[in-house]
């Protein structure tokens, strides 16, 4: 599967590539041609993750390089989902070079684990699971970004020094309802994952809650998003604070996706 | 044919000299129909607006020269001023440099603040006026409908009109950068002068649906308030107020600050610190620049604006380079166009096919006509060749016609007039 993978980089990359340019140069026609390779991207990855399924005979999100690759999935789906609600075309010129580099990593990564997928793609609970996390995953990285480009804007219109960037950056209040919104998806999807994993978990091994790194660090992104979403639901306007929250949470997101590897627990698989 | 465009602009003339050319929508149906005779001036076009008058004609390619002079005095005339006096400043452009004249002026890349948009609006009037008065023939109509499509290109391929250029229009760019859609923001003017005013209307034109009036005498704020149907409140109950407004436009004539850092930070904490924008066109200023300091509050003063302006002025600038290329482009292709539709080129290839097979005729008959002197030899030619030309004259007059004006009285069924 790896030339389809090859060939959904491709499009990414073009995608990624032209969305700069329209973020630089602010021409339509860039956008346009952005977000049909996008959408052609798209097809053909979700067409390469049924193939992986079909042929390696277990749910493609189990070792790192298929997380990646999923990732990179879930995120095109959700930035798709902005465009068409929130039409901030500035976002693909953040977002599709991060895809390109996660599609890029999965394709040349190897699978060189000693797990054995098998038994946890035998319940249907565990991808539900996996999957939940990593879309969890996807809606905080949006938040991140558009809290970057709120705090970004802020400084602009506060110190008024306007840049190239000004021109070209979305209204605060979109990003400000993109951010508070997409938040709050974010943290239904980690609610349902963590519930998930404590009934996979206590169904498995008997334990609901095991105290692995990545538990502690997921919990901790929990209470911080929930800390997030009932400041921002206040009536008060809250922009810079949340924002910067927004970015804090991500910091966590990717220490608990990635980093708590480094301090091992049952929770490392791939 | 050949395409011909005098004229004068900002760069080339001072005002004075500009309001005498100025064409009225009268004077210029006039003008057309005494300029464009059909025959040295064949199609003609004014273009007039505050910063230029401009003449556009189609002509024979032969008769250039002298239909230059003619629209040159027409101008001289027109404006009641001395033959020649405006030599130095009229410009004048032919054939390719007239259509990329044509187009930059059209997509505002010539004019005194690049991308305004009026310019093209005016163009196209000048165009309608033309067709009213019957002098846009075959050669304009594609030329100026040529021009429509460019400047819509240039509109929306580049950003050369994206960003806003004058002090009135700021108020709608920030307050765009900080609110997703104006509509449902409420606008407050504090002073009522005529910039407020002016920015305020820009702001209902975006969308914002309710504009605040707060003026020292209520008069005139009631008087300004009718035309937006905006309501009144007199500054005395100003903090009252003060909370509701997205957007804030300040320029009353006090000497010191109207708005403190205490008053907006009491407004803001009622507004539950939802994002304000401050504007203060106001010299001395009305609002305290500490104000900036308050969360949420965005504050301008006429500098920050000032530099703001210069700012898109470059970025237009930056856009107007590409537009440049888009002219460029089009100029190419248009040329092209215009060399299929010419059909000068076919009607002399015509005559000259015509003369060889005359000639043809004559070297192969010759021998029979046995010895001539050199006299009766040319005789022959220069009667074979005036009786060949008498007799295409008409026919190709006919069809030069036909082809270089949609005239109806070229009849389907007899188009080179054989039957008159």
């Amino acid at each position: 599967m790896r030339s389809l993978l090859l060939a959904v980089l491709a499009a990414y990359l073009i995608a990624a590539i032209h969305s700069i340019l329209a973020f630089v140069n602010k021409r339509r026609s860039l956008q346009r041609v952005a977000e049909w390779s996008t959408a052609a991207g798209f097809v053909l990855h979700t067409g390469a993750l049924i193939a992986d399924w079909v042929i390696d005979g277990h749910y493609p999100l189990f070792f790192l390089r298929e997380t990646l690759s999923f990732l990179a999935w879930a995120l095109v789906a959700i930035y798709s989902l902005v465009l068409y609600r929130y039409r901030t075309q500035a976002l693909g010129a953040f977002v599709m070079p991060l895809i390109s580099v996660l599609t890029f990593v999965a394709l040349i990564m190897g699978t060189n684990s000693l797990n054995d997928p098998t038994p946890f793609s035998a319940t249907w609970l565990f991808p539900i699971h996996t999957t939940l996390f990593i879309f969890a995953y996807a809606f905080f990285f949006i938040v991140f970004v558009a809290s970057v480009m709120y705090l970004l804007q802020e400084r602009e219109l506060k110190l008024k020094t306007f840049s190239a960037i000004f021109h070209r950056l979305p209204p605060l209040t979109t990003v400000n309802d993109l951010a508070t919104s997409f938040a709050s998806l974010g943290l239904t999807l980690l609610t349902l994952g963590i519930a998930t994993g404590m009934i996979w978990s206590s169904t498995h091994y008997g334990h609901v809650w095991r105290n692995d790194p990545k538990e502690i660090f997921a919990l901790l992104t929990w209470l911080l998003y929930f800390v997030l979403i009932i400041y921002r639901s206040s009536t008060t306007w809250r922009g810079r604070n949340a924002a910067w929250l927004g970015v804090v949470g991500f910091g966590l997101v990717l220490f608990t996706y990635l980093g708590t590897r480094l301090l091992g627990g049952y929770h490392v698989f791939g | 044919m050949s395409i011909l465009l005098i004229g004068v602009n900002h760069k080339t003339a001072p005002v004075e000299i500009r309001e005498r050319l100025a064409f009225n929508d009268e004077a210029c149906a006039n003008g057309l129909r005494e300029l464009v005779d059909g025959v040295v001036v064949r199609e003609g076009l004014i273009v007039s607006t505050c910063n230029r008058v401009e003449i556009l004609g189609a002509t024979a390619t032969d008769q250039l020269e002298f239909s230059a002079g003619r629209v040159a005095e027409f101008l001289d005339t027109s404006g009641r001023l001395p033959a020649g006096f405006l030599e130095k400043h009229l410009y004048r452009h032919t054939d390719e440099q007239a259509v990329r004249h044509l187009f930059r002026v059209a997509s505002s890349l010539d004019s005194m603040v690049v991308g305004e948009p009026q310019v093209l609006g005016q163009v196209r009037h000048a165009y309608s006026l033309a067709v009213e008065a019957g002098t846009a023939g075959r050669i304009l109509n594609r030329l100026v409908h040529h021009t429509f499509r460019v400047a819509k290109r240039v509109r929306n391929e580049t950003g050369i009109a994206a960003s806003a250029v004058s002090i009135s229009y700021m108020a709608v760019e920030l307050g765009k950068k900080i609110f997703d859609s104006l509509k449902g923001c409420t606008v407050m003017l504090i002073g009522a002068g005529e910039m407020a005013e002016l920015s305020a209307r820009h702001l209902v034109n975006a969308g914002v649906s309710r504009v605040v009036i707060a003026n020292r005498t209520e008069e005139t704020a009631r008087q300004i308030a009718e035309d937006f149907g905006a309501t009144t409140v007199s500054l005395d109950q100003l903090d009252q107020f003060l909370s509701e407004p997205d957007v804030i436009i300040c320029s009353t004539g006090a000497p010191d600050y109207v708005l403190t850092e205490e008053r907006v930070r009491k407004a803001l904490e009622r507004r539950r610190n939802r994002p304000t924008c401050f504007i203060d066109i106001s010299v001395p200023r009305n609002i305290d620049p500490a104000v900036s300091k308050v969360p949420n509050v965005f504050l301008f003063d006429i500098d920050d604006l000032e530099s703001v302006i210069s700012s898109n002025i470059r970025e237009r600038e930056r856009e107007a380079e590409r537009a440049e290329l888009i002219v460029q482009s089009e100029v190419m292709q248009f040329q092209q166009k215009l060399r299929l539709m010419d059909v000068g080129p076919s009607i002399g290839a015509l005559r000259q096919n015509m003369q060889e097979v005359a000639r043809a005729e004559l070297t192969r008959q010759r021998k029979r006509l046995g010895p001539l002197t050199k006299e009766q030899e040319e005789a022959i030619e220069s009667l074979l060749m005036s009786t060949v030309n008498k007799i295409s004259h008409p026919i190709l007059n006919q069809m030069r016609r036909f082809y270089e004006s949609n005239d109806a009285d070229v009849d389907p069924k007899d188009p080179f007039g054989l039957e008159e």
